[in-house]
């Protein structure tokens, strides 16, 4: 591989997650001395990835990749044992994400100015700087091309979100949520890194590169031949298969975990503690996404092992329902958006498992535009109210604030699904493609396909209502404080990233008009087409995902028109929209309909105590046993230790003259002891 | 002659040291231990060998003069160096004198035998690394007992002296159960060694048919029962659960700088003892008994993990933590696999610098607080910014995070266990210990969101201020090397690796792209 030529131009990828790591030295260490305390550092840095990133693009386009090791960080033994590297792979998907990321992460840059510094916030350097690590750390993961590497940055990531979502440490809320996310995200690593040590342990000697994403010496790839026969893997003495799901559903923990699903999604509510362009960033393009972006970069083992799909199918589907129904209840802007999230993935995840590669991939696209751009929307409002979050404090705000307005009622109808925006066209792909998965695959998957496609498309009624019921309370009616009559004004530096956003929500559904290209017969689904352009020698093009899911796990499409579904999920979507606007759009001071709830809306507002059962774990039964564990070392293990020495002692108060109760002489009777103990074996071994 | 320039610089810096002034007895020490500093950085910067001292290869640094006849044996003076004690000796000086340095402040008496006896464990320690016959290893060993002991004693804690007893008699008892262990080995031999030096004696044991009988023990009895007694003498020193009850207490009665050398040095003689003795000279009894060794291992990790949960002092948590990182050690050599061996090696530096840059940490901050109870500080970040970022990153390679040490020592140590063929079930046995990541991230965790954030609070009468500078400088030098290692780890690994291959029985070099 090392001989291969590599275009020029791929010489400055890996400058597309440096620059954000030297701004984060800039900024930590120099940032002070900046007029804009380091936001400089930051967006010229993310403004420079972003750059490169287009430029990969156009060179993926141009059908230009690369995949190769740029740094060894343990040398292999020959024949012995393989090596650690980092390297990157460029594919249309990961050129894709970098392209989004670092878009997502330069807007939020910009938009911080008008947050923190405005707003007069201090830390700021460290702010920017953690920002910095936590762009170059997804960045890095994106492009990561072997599975440890990825695992390395999105640890990283891990580290960045805990900082960032604990920036205000004065507060006792941040450092506790920022625990929280952390440690939930990490029990979730825990079976990232068994899956990866297992994924070293299994194709290893098969491959001498056992961690690779991409080409005929990855993973995924000597893992199809294992099954086909024609490739000998180490499987611990399981069937191929068999072992392949366990390592696939050890992997999905770490997903499980970064992308907030049920049933580690709670931390992601808490984390709305931090920064609102943290969350934007969190949420969109950085932390959550790294987990369900993992899931499509190793596509082609996933594919391999039809119980893991449908395990991801029916998480995904059943995230999106509930978190969806807990959405419904809350009164704060950002919880509605925090929950919206963990549903939204919840339909990515859906998407991979049930099939649809492009679909779960489109979805992560648009929903990264209109997730950042309604955080961001958030933020602007939040400023507007002087940081009060409530939106029953809100009210009328659409005449004060024009540009938010418009722009987060572009984020809010490409959350709910509503034609022609851009989540309409990628949610209902994701749940198309699963039902005719569904419907076509002769096997038990079928099952979990269509119980998770019900889920999925229950959720879509709900996520109409939760979305509408936010945008009526925030935006329509009379303004009901004081505050929410006489909002603060914001600039140009919130208004520019939602201007973007907001036309971006709109129209970036276009790239991928499923139902319009079967109705036209059309050659326009771009996004379809752009994935499938990946090299063939590196297995990841959409037609081998596709053969790779029929002849591994049995998926076969059934062909149904898309048009009845879509129009099925559209309804349900305005009928959601339709229901707030009846309940909370119609009236000037709309009231608390969801109080009616009675009993169900607590075990909502609680979220049906998991954060409770989850505080149990942890201070219930952990903290217990380990105090448990503490008195049983105090008192046993460390109890023989002391009584053993209070026997001698006592068998030693008999020899009244050398106890003299100076422990120093004990140490030199025992050392003597020694001493007499080596010539005793001198004597024995007849060294004298 | 290095190791010899080595030692008797140190031991003459010693000496020069009691002999100074109180006043300046700190900075005297400190700039003398610079010297084995620069020497062992000189050596490891021109080291160039493969192979393992005790097997075969290339030696480097070595010295072999005979020195005593002892019945039919000779006591030689043997030293010499390969790629797993020349980090290790490196890691001696270089915490030595940042010790010293974070000494500075909290020493405030008899500073002139307090250096005296930092420097006199440093040349003990060196020689413990160094020293390949068993006569000049022992004393070495035993050496660095007596200045820790009265480091702990006459500097420590309210229960310093309760704290040190049981660290010297606990510690001698096992050197006595290990030296039991080692002198029936070396009987058993009989006629086949003349001299008392490591390498032959692991050589002889290698050849089948060189063991006799000894003391009515058939050659695989006296094997068993040998290399019980070392496992069980090492094991005190590293520590291993349930020989571990001496650790906590004497670390939280010890003064801060010594607490570094002991976590950062100290435990590491146990494990290295146990690679060369126990895994090198006895490793078919060590493959033989795999599983029972492993369980020692996975249970010090989880085990010293739920204790660190439940302590509230700072300094009992990081001690408690530092038996849990030392039992990934025993897992990773009982593995076998050159990631295993290898990478334990490297956990045993890594954990070294990790642990000596936490326990440092928490005495700046007892510096300025003067307690070290999770419950009585609160919100200090404000206070002192760059402590606090230091810790954070600390605490953060503790939990192994990436591009730092404690990620590579850990993922190599997991990659040979979870591959091990001499352990059974060895991917089961590999999970359970890689739990131990996510309770290291519980406890600390939640230890810094109690001390370290939230409202500034203090229970003690003291005006926290930013820490001086000579207080923050050895703890900023300790988290370069931390990363430095952790993003290139080549610089101590692949020393390693060549250096324990021969165990493996593997050719010395390292093959693929170099």
């Amino acid at each position: 591989m090392a001989a291969e030529e590599i275009p020029l131009v791929f010489e400055f990828a890996p400058a597309i997650a440096v620059l954000p790591a030297l701004s984060l030295v800039v900024a930590l260490f120099f940032g002070e001395y900046f007029p804009k305390k380091g936001a400089e550092a930051g967006i010229l840095a993310t403004a420079g990835s972003l750059v490169l990133s287009l430029i990969m693009l156009a060179t993926v386009a141009g059908g230009q990749t690369v995949n190769h090791e740029l740094y060894t960080l343990v040398l292999g033994v020959s024949e012995e044992t393989f090596g650690l590297h980092l390297g990157i792979l460029i594919d249309p998907l990961s050129a894709l994400m970098l392209t989004i990321v670092s878009l997502i992460s330069f807007l939020v840059h910009v938009f911080s100015m008008g947050y923190m510094n405005d707003e007069g916030e201090t830390g700021l350097p460290r702010y920017y700087g953690e920002l910095g690590l936590f762009t170059a750390s997804m960045l890095a993961f994106v492009m990561a091309d072997n599975i440890l590497m990825a695992f390395m940055f999105f640890e990283l990531v891990g580290l960045a979100s805990y900082l960032l979502i604990g920036f205000w440490f004065r507060d006792a809320g941040p450092p506790s949520a920022a625990k929280k996310a952390f440690l939930v995200t990490r029990f979730g690593d825990y079976f990232f890194l068994v899956g990866v040590v297992g994924i070293f342990a299994t194709f290893f000697p098969a491959t001498s590169t056992p961690g690779m994403f991409a080409g005929e010496h990855a993973f995924p790839v000597v893992a199809e031949h294992a099954l086909a026969g024609e490739a000998t893997v180490n499987t611990f003495g399981f069937e191929p298969q068999t072992w392949f799901t366990i390592l696939g559903l050890l992997v999905l923990g770490g997903v499980i975990g970064k992308s907030a699903q049920f049933p580690l999604h709670s931390w992601l509510p808490d984390a709305m503690e931090g920064p609102t362009p943290v969350s934007a960033l969190i949420h969109a393009a950085t932390m959550v996404a790294a987990g369900v972006y993992l899931v499509a970069r190793m596509y082609g083992f996933y594919a391999l092992s039809p119980t893991a799909l449908g395990v991801i199918a029916l998480t995904g589907g059943f995230t999106a329902l509930f978190a969806a129904t807990m959405g419904v209840v809350k009164q704060e802007i950002k919880q509605v958006l925090a929950y919206s999230t963990i549903s939204q993935y919840g339909y990515i995840m859906l998407g991979l498992g049930g099939g649809g590669y492009v679909a779960a991939v489109f979805h992560l696209t648009t929903h990264a535009v209109f997730k950042a751009l309604l955080f961001l929307g958030a933020g602007s409002v939040i400023i507007a109210m002087h940081h009060n979050e409530n939106m029953w404090d809100m009210g009328g705000l659409k005449e004060k604030m024009p540009v938010t307005y418009y722009s987060f009622l572009s984020g809010s109808l490409a959350l709910a699904g509503i034609i022609p925006f851009a989540g309409f066209w990628s949610k209902d792909e994701v749940l198309f493609e699963t039902l005719v998965h569904g419907l076509g695959t002769p096997t038990a998957s079928s099952t979990l396909l269509l119980i998770g496609y019900a889920f999925g498309l229950v959720a879509v009624f709900f996520t109409g209502f939760y979305t509408f019921r936010m945008v009526f309370l925030t935006f329509h009616g009379e303004p009901r404080t004081d505050t929410a009559e006489d909002p603060h004004g914001v600039r140009w530096n919130v208004k520019a990233p939602l201007a973007v956003l907001g036309v971006l929500a709109a129209t970036v559904g276009f790239i991928n008009m499923t139902p319009v290209a079967e109705l036209t017969g059309a050659h326009i689904e771009f996004l379809h087409q752009w994935l499938d352009m990946a090299p063939e020698e590196y297995l990841t093009n959409v037609h081998h995902y596709t053969e790779v899911l029929e002849t591994a796990s049995h998926y076969e499409a059934a062909h149904i028109s898309p048009l009845a579904p879509g129009a099925v999920s559209l309804a349900l979507a305005l009928g959601g929209a339709g229901l707030a606007y009846q309940l909370y759009g119609t009236a000037a001071h709309p009231e608390p309909h969801t109080e009616k709830l009675g009993s169900i809306r607590t075990l909502l507002m609680h979220n049906y105590y998991l954060d409770e059962f989850q505080v149990w774990l942890a201070t219930g039964v952990t903290y217990r046993v380990a105090r448990a564990a503490n008195t049983f070392d105090q008192g046993v293990v460390d109890g023989v230790v002391n009584g053993v020495s209070s026997v001698s002692l006592f068998s030693g108060s008999r020899v009244r003259r050398i106890q003299s109760g100076v422990v120093s002489n004990y140490a030199s009777l025992i050392t003597l002891s020694l001493v007499l103990l080596i010539a005793f074996f001198g004597i024995m071994g007849g060294w004298f | 002659m290095m190791v010899e320039a080595l030692l008797a610089v140190t031991l003459i810096g010693a000496a020069m040291t009691f002999l100074s002034d109180d006043e300046w007895a700190g900075r005297v020490a400190a700039g003398i231990s610079v010297l084995p500093v620069v020497g062992s950085l000189w050596m490891y910067a021109n080291f160039q060998n493969v192979g393992n001292a005790l097997l075969s290869g290339s030696l480097a640094y070595e010295t072999t003069i005979d020195w005593i006849q002892l019945g039919g044996y000779t006591i030689q003076w043997h030293v010499g160096v390969d790629g797993v004690s020349m980090p290790l000796i490196a890691l001696s000086t270089v915490l030595t004198t940042l010790a010293i340095v974070s000494a500075w402040t909290p020493i405030d008496e008899r500073q002139s035998q307090f250096y005296g006896l930092m420097l006199l464990m440093e040349a003990s320690l060196i020689g413990v690394f160094s020293a390949l016959d068993f006569f000049a290893w022992f004393v070495f060993w035993e050496g660095v007992l007596i200045p820790m002991y009265f480091l702990i004693a006459v500097w420590g804690g309210p229960r310093r002296k309760y704290a040190a007893i049981k660290f010297f008699v606990y510690t001698n008892v096992a050197s006595l159960v290990m030296f039991l262990g080692f002198m029936a080995l070396v009987f058993g031999l009989g006629d086949s060694i003349t001299v008392l030096g490591l390498p032959e004696i692991a050589q002889a044991l290698r050849e089948p048919g060189n063991l006799s009988t000894f003391f009515g023990m058939s050659p695989g009895v006296l094997r068993l029962v040998a290399f019980t007694a070392m496992f069980a003498g090492f094991a005190v020193k590293v520590p291993v659960f349930p020989l571990h009850t001496w650790l906590p207490d004497a670390h939280v009665e010890a003064p801060t700088p010594v607490s570094v050398m002991l976590a950062g040095v100290l435990l590491k003689m146990g494990t290295y003892a146990l690679l060369r003795f126990n895994f090198t000279m006895l490793q078919e009894t060590a493959k033989a008994n795999a599983a029972l060794i492993a369980t020692f291992g996975v249970v010090s990790v989880i085990y010293g993990a739920m204790l660190a949960l439940a302590q509230k002092d700072l300094k009992r948590i990081v001690a408690y933590s530092s038996i849990s990182s030392m039992g990934y050690v025993i897992l990773g050599l009982v593995a076998f696999t050159p990631h295993g061996v290898g990478g334990a090696t490297f956990q045993m530096i890594s954990h070294g610098l990790i642990s000596g840059l936490m326990f440092m940490a928490v005495g700046v901050i007892y510096n300025e607080t003067h307690t070290r109870m999770v419950g009585d500080i609160s919100g200090i970040a404000d206070r002192m910014p760059w402590t606090v970022g230091i810790f954070l990153a600390a605490a953060f390679g503790y939990m192994g995070l990436p591009l730092m040490s404690g990620f590579i020592g850990e993922v190599l140590v997991f990659l040979g266990s979870f591959r091990s063929t001499v352990l059974p079930n060895a991917p089961l046995f590999t999970a359970a210990a890689m739990f131990g990541i996510v309770v290291v991230a519980g406890y600390l965790l939640w230890a810094m969101q109690r001390t370290l954030f939230g409202e500034y609070e203090l229970a003690t009468d003291y005006e926290v201020g930013r820490a001086p500078l000579h207080d923050v400088v050895p703890l900023a030098i300790l988290l370069v090397l931390v990363i430095a290692l952790g993003s290139s780890p080549g610089i101590a690994y692949n020393m390693i690796q060549r250096a324990v291959n021969p165990i493996l029985n593997l050719a010395f070099a390292l093959g693929g792209v170099l």
